[in-house]
């Protein structure tokens, strides 16, 4: 136990006395969470919107006023009368193409079509753009369809993006940096050669396993408030379960990446091995952890990884406790599976590390 | 001399590390209370001995005894009380003198008393007790190995094991290091063996041991050896065995 604690103080000293180890555990959080949090939204603005034909109608004029009102376009600057050239030339995002006659004259006919031509080169922003004009035609004709949807928006009424992502940027950052801090702690070791010294030493193996371990396990929780304390003034994400709970995932998921961080150095030489090794481990399981993309809509070869990636089953605990409050199902069952990754995680590298150790 | 302490005797040790025989059917014997030099050129095997003394590495053939006055003990029951420096130096540079210590207390489970005086001698011997606050990555060079070797004495060790500990060092700290070795053996009861590739050091041993292509090429007092080859250097001694080398 003197001996865990030796360590434990001696990693605190290193790692907080190492610049480059002090922006990554304080500084880069809150950099990421910002940026990621105010530059990854779904939501598209600032759309370029042209009209070819003239806005003579007064239909077209009063979607066009709608448009603009909504705040979501702007007016496009344009050289050329080709609808398609505007695209083309990279002059407007959107254009509205009056039917020959006029839009009044086919609406009268009762055959009302306007063409509307997007630029689909970003997907998420096309689509955006018809969601938008769909909304705007609904609100031009107040008919009422015999059936409608009382639609309650629960837990992001706001359906703010930042709000789904910022648990996931949350959870990669823990995972980044405690995978990081581990392997890189202990390929430091071998390069400085003290690793040497602490084989030589008096101890077990287990107490140096430990002692190059539980430090991080510690680091890494005391960075988890830094990371909701962000989270929760920057983006107003509010924490509607028990923060408690939200540690105790914390700490398993923690458990786990330190896990994986040890693996990592015993296969790394060097810290530089070891850092690509963390961000080769990082890139695939963020893709595969429902972050970003949803994974029920992955094909099941896929789905098959990001049901053993820790980060998806974290980012569903996170996502769950803070906006939703917490289901006591999903939260067993998540705890409970990180619980049993993190033994494993630790159990494989605890003997690969032993026998490098010997 | 004093009788209670460590000696070694190693017969015929052979290993192989990858395509090189680094050891090849070595023998030496260490008493107890010497400070004993191991002298040879690089890549001659010295390292090689060093680990295989301290259980690192394993022999292919050969033997490692480990002896008290009573008699034959094994490796793990001398482990507690062998200290080994490595070649190269193993310290964090963002770590005081201090916390050094108190890591290295840790590391060997000193009960507070012992680590209080332990701490008090070790850092008067070596002339560091100014700097304690300082960090190692603002040590100089000389003042760096005093500080490897004081951790690595923090244990009390019967023997000590310094894998070429003045290497890179200016001769002005070379002398108090070696100053420093010499009043530790007066003041306690240890073996000490020193690798070194510096012909020089070999005059400052009680006794030399000179190895070449992982054998023992000749082992006794300094001095009584040069008389025998009729040298005065032991870079003499080596020329004359690279001679004998060359020629068919």
């Amino acid at each position: 136990m003197k001996t865990l604690w030796g360590f434990i103080r001696k990693e605190f000293r290193q790692t907080l006395r190492d610049p480059r180890m002090r922006i990554l555990l304080f500084l880069a959080p809150c950099v990421q969470l910002t940026i990621f949090g105010v530059a990854l939204s779904t939501e598209a603005k600032n759309i370029r919107l042209s009209v070819v034909g003239g806005l003579s109608d007064t239909t077209l004029q009063e979607i066009h006023r709608k448009a603009l009102a909504s705040g979501w376009f702007i007016p496009a600057r344009t050289s050329s009368q080709d609808p398609f050239m505007q695209i083309q030339n990279d002059e407007a995002d959107a254009v509205m193409v009056t039917p020959v006659g006029g839009l009044d004259r086919s609406l009268g006919r009762g055959t009302g079509e306007l063409q509307l031509l997007i630029n689909a080169t970003n997907v998420t922003r096309a689509q955006g753009i018809e969601r938008y004009f769909s909304s705007i035609v609904r609100s031009l004709y107040e008919f009422k369809p015999p059936l409608s949807f009382d639609v309650r928006v629960l837990y992001n009424p706001a359906m703010r993006t930042a709000l789904f992502l910022v648990p996931g940027v949350m959870s990669m950052l823990v995972c980044l940096i405690t995978i990081l801090l581990t392997s890189m702690s202990i390929t430091r070791e071998k390069e400085l050669g003290t690793f040497e010294t602490l084989i030589a030493a008096p101890v077990r193996p287990e107490e140096v396993i430990l002692g190059k371990t539980v430090p991080f396990v510690l680091l890494g929780m005391s960075n988890i408030p830094l990371i909701v304390g962000v989270a929760m003034a920057l983006f107003g994400m509010p924490l509607r379960g028990s923060l408690w709970l939200l540690l105790l995932s914390a700490f398993v998921f923690v458990c786990c990446t330190v896990g994986i961080g040890l693996f990592i150095s015993t296969i790394a030489r060097t810290q530089q091995q070891s850092m690509m090794g963390g961000f080769l481990y990082l890139f695939p399981s963020v893709l595969l952890s429902g972050m970003v993309f949803p994974v029920e809509n992955m094909p099941w070869v896929l789905r098959v990884f990001s049901y053993i990636n820790p980060l998806t089953y974290f980012i569903e605990l996170l996502r769950n406790i803070m906006l939703k409050g917490g289901d006591a199902r999903l939260i067993v069952f998540n705890i409970l599976i990180l619980s049993a990754m993190a033994l494993l995680a630790i159990t494989v590298s605890w003997r690969r590390f032993k026998t490098t150790l010997s | 001399m004093n009788t209670s302490g460590v000696s070694l005797k190693v017969t015929g040790l052979f290993k192989k590390l990858r395509q090189t025989q680094a050891l090849q059917g070595l023998d030496m014997t260490f008493e107890s209370g010497l400070i004993h030099g191991i002298i040879g050129p690089e890549g001659a095997g010295k390292t090689t001995l060093l680990r295989h003394l301290m259980g690192l590495l394993h022999a292919d053939r050969g033997e490692i005894q480990y002896r008290r006055q009573d008699g034959d003990i094994s490796f793990s029951e001398l482990r507690q009380n062998i200290a080994y420096m490595p070649q190269t130096q193993s310290l964090y540079p963002e770590l005081s003198i201090h916390e050094h210590l108190e890591f290295f207390r840790t590391l060997y489970q000193l009960s507070d008393q012992d680590y209080a005086e332990r701490r008090r001698a070790l850092l008067q011997m070596s002339r560091l007790e100014e700097f304690t606050e300082r960090l190692a990555s603002e040590l100089s060079g000389g003042m760096y190995k005093k500080l490897g070797l004081i951790c690595s004495l923090l244990a009390s060790p019967l023997v000590l094991l310094l894998d070429e500990p003045t290497n890179g060092v200016d001769p002005l700290s070379r002398r108090d290091f070696w100053q420093l070795l010499y009043d530790l053996q007066k003041s306690e009861d240890i073996l000490i063996l020193v690798t070194t590739s510096y012909m020089d050091e070999a005059l400052k041993c009680q006794k030399v041991h000179l190895l070449f292509d992982g054998k023992t090429l000749l082992e006794g007092q300094p001095d009584a050896i040069l008389q025998q080859k009729k040298c005065k250097s032991f870079d003499e001694v080596f020329l004359q065995y690279d001679a004998l080398e060359e020629s068919p």
